[in-house]
């Protein structure tokens, strides 16, 4: 029994840090800074003006969460008597990894949190809980091994991240992202959860194993119980297909990606995005992995190889056009979901390859994605963000280190050495290649070049250009929290590029947990 | 256990529910209707889980499903009419597709 | 099969036949003449005033929105309290464990002003 609650220990210490730092945020004292409502009376907001130290109480409950997934890790969840939770969650090295990375990831946004939140006057205690327990609905996501599971994990972690979009309450463009967000992401879960139940319907079983093996054991002939299968299934892709943002069903991202604050848009990036794949992979390959679904005739890798091919090529055409560049990087999220998506594809003919690959692009992209993110928010202050490629321009002069940073994490997002993003796509690459799915990766890499440009663009603004006279410069705001998350996420990024070797062969071991 | 035939009415009845719902959703343009037709395709899942329960006599699976249908969509319902509520204040209005400040 | 749906099928047919009669009949033979007095609501208290939306105080919604998310709850507590011995401690633990994450939910709550009624 002591075994499991250590085996769960990632999930119980943001859970319980989630509901203490609820009670820290209703008990505590208010801070002076209390806001008027419109008829004058005094608002007395608990949460409100401490968004320092809630912050960093957060960050310190998503770290000594990640900590903790490190140590479940090296102690070998196999014998912690975790076949009691199974198969509703599945505590494996898989699990695990990606466990590791959402709190790094949720952990740097609360951080930027704590900057950002003061700086532009939304200094509301509500997003550090809701990070938290949005956290806690993905590392259920990476850990859930049920169809039940899989369904309440991913609404805790998408409920949490309406709220936080819609954060800013007085904007009629937060309101509205969150609204689109909303409507779109519960239509998305509706129709993934009309796919499992039928998927119930069809082979009785809820979890992933058992729909995997009643698959395996179906005849060849068409019947009822195929044709609910397959039906089952695309629902239930089409519905992750939302949530990864994949072209055509990413029509909401690009909006609710730039409504929201900054901070959120990041984890939204990052750590959303993160747990959809790591759920993504699980079903295809565990409950859909029987040879005839992974074949190219029929199953899921035509579907998964249009979803990647689109979203590439559509979001870096589109990317290159924007002159926001909050909007280009929703964008190159969505590109980044087509590389990923290609690794997936790859997945049908070298599970353990290919979901390594995988792994291993999604950490270097959710740290770059944050820092870039980061960066962002360091260029911009006192409720103006810097938004426009305009805003950027002549900051390598006059705040080297912040244009360091920001060139740091769009290096890595465009995949150029030595940073974390060139191997997740030289190794993404490699598998899709010796996968033998040679045109995907020639798309990929026409893509990746085309994607060189406006990642470029940002340089050249930061480097070679100086701003229009008259124009207001942002001014960089001043936040040791910023700063920190972003030094986190540089060494991060800058480690990862130099010794891929060993996260590598952590990606490895927890692919091989999956199969 | 159901005869076969009977339960397929079922799976044709939630369809067809859930088949309303995804119109609703797509076709009208009142977040409030829009807000129920997903309540309506979360009805037709709970509906094939409870009854596809029966077919699958051996554990209580599907009822059980169903019940966290339930919490989850009552969660959703809190959150979504709250959103709903901050956008009306601000916009004056409920209809999605005047939600379109983002685009220009 | 379809015979044990007969029943119903006679039951609805039956009930729109007879209310289209009725309806028919009652537009058709019916004498109207209506006046002011008549118009009026016949003796359900005051007469009507004001538009007839009117915006609702917010903290309707609030104490609605409130109810119906601690309500929902106990769809997860009724299958506990059936199976109460058979579950034995560790269904007590974990019933515990839910019940008090709902119990920092309402003192979360109830100290962000969510259950003032007067101010």
């Amino acid at each position: 029994m002591i075994d499991l609650f250590i085996a769960l220990s990632p999930l119980l210490t943001v859970g319980f840090g989630g509901l203490l730092l609820m009670l820290a945020e209703a008990l505590g004292k208010p801070a002076n800074n209390t806001g008027m409502s419109p008829d004058g009376a005094v608002v007395v907001d608990a949460g409100a003006g401490r968004s320092e130290e809630l912050g960093l109480l957060a960050t310190v409950i998503l770290f000594s969460g990640a900590a903790s997934s490190m140590g479940v890790w090296l102690a070998d969840p196999a014998t912690l008597g975790v076949e009691l939770v199974s198969p509703w969650l599945q505590v494996d090295r898989y699990s695990l990894f990606f466990s590791f990375i959402l709190c790094i990831s949720g952990g740097l946004c609360t951080l930027l949190g704590g900057g950002y939140l003061e700086e532009h006057k939304i200094d509301r205690g509500e997003f550090f809980t809701l990070v938290v327990f949005s956290t806690v609905g993905a590392i259920a996501l990476g850990f859930a091994g049920d169809l039940l599971t899989v369904f309440v994990a991913l609404e805790t972690m998408s409920l949490g991240v309406y709220c936080m979009i819609g954060l800013r309450r007085s904007s009629p463009r937060a309101g509205e992202a969150a609204l689109k967000y909303f409507l779109l992401g519960s239509f998305a879960a509706a129709i993934m959860m009309f796919g499992a139940a039928l998927l119930y319907a069809a082979t009785g079983h809820t979890d992933l194993a058992g729909i995997g093996a009643f698959v395996g054991g179906l005849g060849g002939e068409a019947s009822g119980e195929t044709a609910m299968v397959i039906v089952g299934m695309l629902l239930m892709l089409i519905g992750m297909a939302f949530k990864i943002s994949a072209v055509p069903f990413h029509m909401w991202a690009p909006d609710a990606y730039e409504g929201a604050p900054t901070p959120t848009t990041s984890f939204m990036a990052a750590a959303v995005k993160t747990a959809a794949f790591a759920v993504l992979l699980r079903i295809l390959l565990i409950a859909f992995g029987d040879p005839r679904l992974m074949s190219w005739g029929a199953g899921w890798p035509p579907v998964m190889a249009c979803l990647s091919v689109l979203s590439m090529t559509i979001a870096n055409v589109i990317a290159g056009r924007q002159s926001s560049v909050k909007r280009m990087l929703a964008y190159s999220s969505i590109s980044h979901a087509g590389y990923l998506l290609m690794g997936v594809c790859a997945a049908m003919r070298l599970p353990e390859e290919a979901s390594a690959s995988v792994m291993f692009y999604l950490a270097g992209y959710c740290i770059s994605t944050i820092g870039a993110f980061g960066a962002l928010i360091l260029c911009g202050s006192r409720g103006k963000e810097a938004v426009s490629y305009a805003d950027l321009a002549g900051i390598g002069r006059r705040h080297p280190a912040a244009a360091a940073a920001f060139a740091l994490f769009v290096i890595s997002l465009a995949g150029m050495p030595p940073t974390a993003g060139f191997f997740g796509k030289l190794y993404v690459f490699r598998a899709t290649i010796d996968a033998e799915l040679y045109s995907l990766a020639i798309i990929g890499l026409l893509n990746s070049i085309v994607g060189a440009y406006y990642y470029m663009k940002v340089l050249v603004f930061m480097y070679m250009r100086e701003p229009i006279p008259g124009a207001p410069i942002a001014i960089p705001m001043r936040s040791s929290m910023v700063v920190s998350a972003l030094i986190i996420a540089a060494a991060l990024v800058v480690a990862i590029g130099v010794l891929p070797g060993a996260l590598l062969e952590m990606a490895a071991v927890a692919a091989a947990a999956l199969s | 256990m159901l005869p076969g035939s009977v339960v397929e009415h079922y799976l044709a009845l939630s369809g067809a529910i859930f088949t309303l719902g995804a119109m609703g959703f797509l076709m009208r343009r009142n977040v409030l209707i829009q807000l129920m037709s997903i309540e309506l395709m979360l009805n037709a899942v709970n509906l094939l889980l409870v009854s596809y329960n029966r077919v699958h006599a051996g554990n209580m699976t599907g009822q059980v499903f169903a019940f966290f249908v339930i919490a989850v969509a009552a969660a959703e319902a809190a959150v979504g009419l709250a959103i709903v509520l901050s956008y009306f204040r601000i916009r004056g209005t409920v209809q999605s597709d005047e939600a379109d400040s983002l685009r220009h | 099969m379809v015979d044990s749906y007969l029943p119903m099928f006679l039951t609805f047919a039956i009930s729109l036949i007879a209310c289209t009669v009725m309806f028919t009949f009652g537009h058709f033979l019916g004498p109207k003449n209506p006046s002011p007095a008549k118009n009026m609501p016949f003796e359900c208290g005051n007469d009507t005033e004001g538009a007839k939306f009117t915006r609702m105080n917010v903290k309707f919604y609030l104490t609605a929105i409130l109810f119906v998310v601690f309500d929902i709850e106990v769809v997860f507590i009724y299958p506990w309290a059936v199976l109460f011995k058979g579950l034995g401690w560790v269904g007590f633990a974990t019933m515990l464990m839910f019940i008090v994450s709902l119990l920092v939910a309402l003192v979360y709550t109830w100290k962000k002003g969510g259950l003032e009624w007067e101010s």
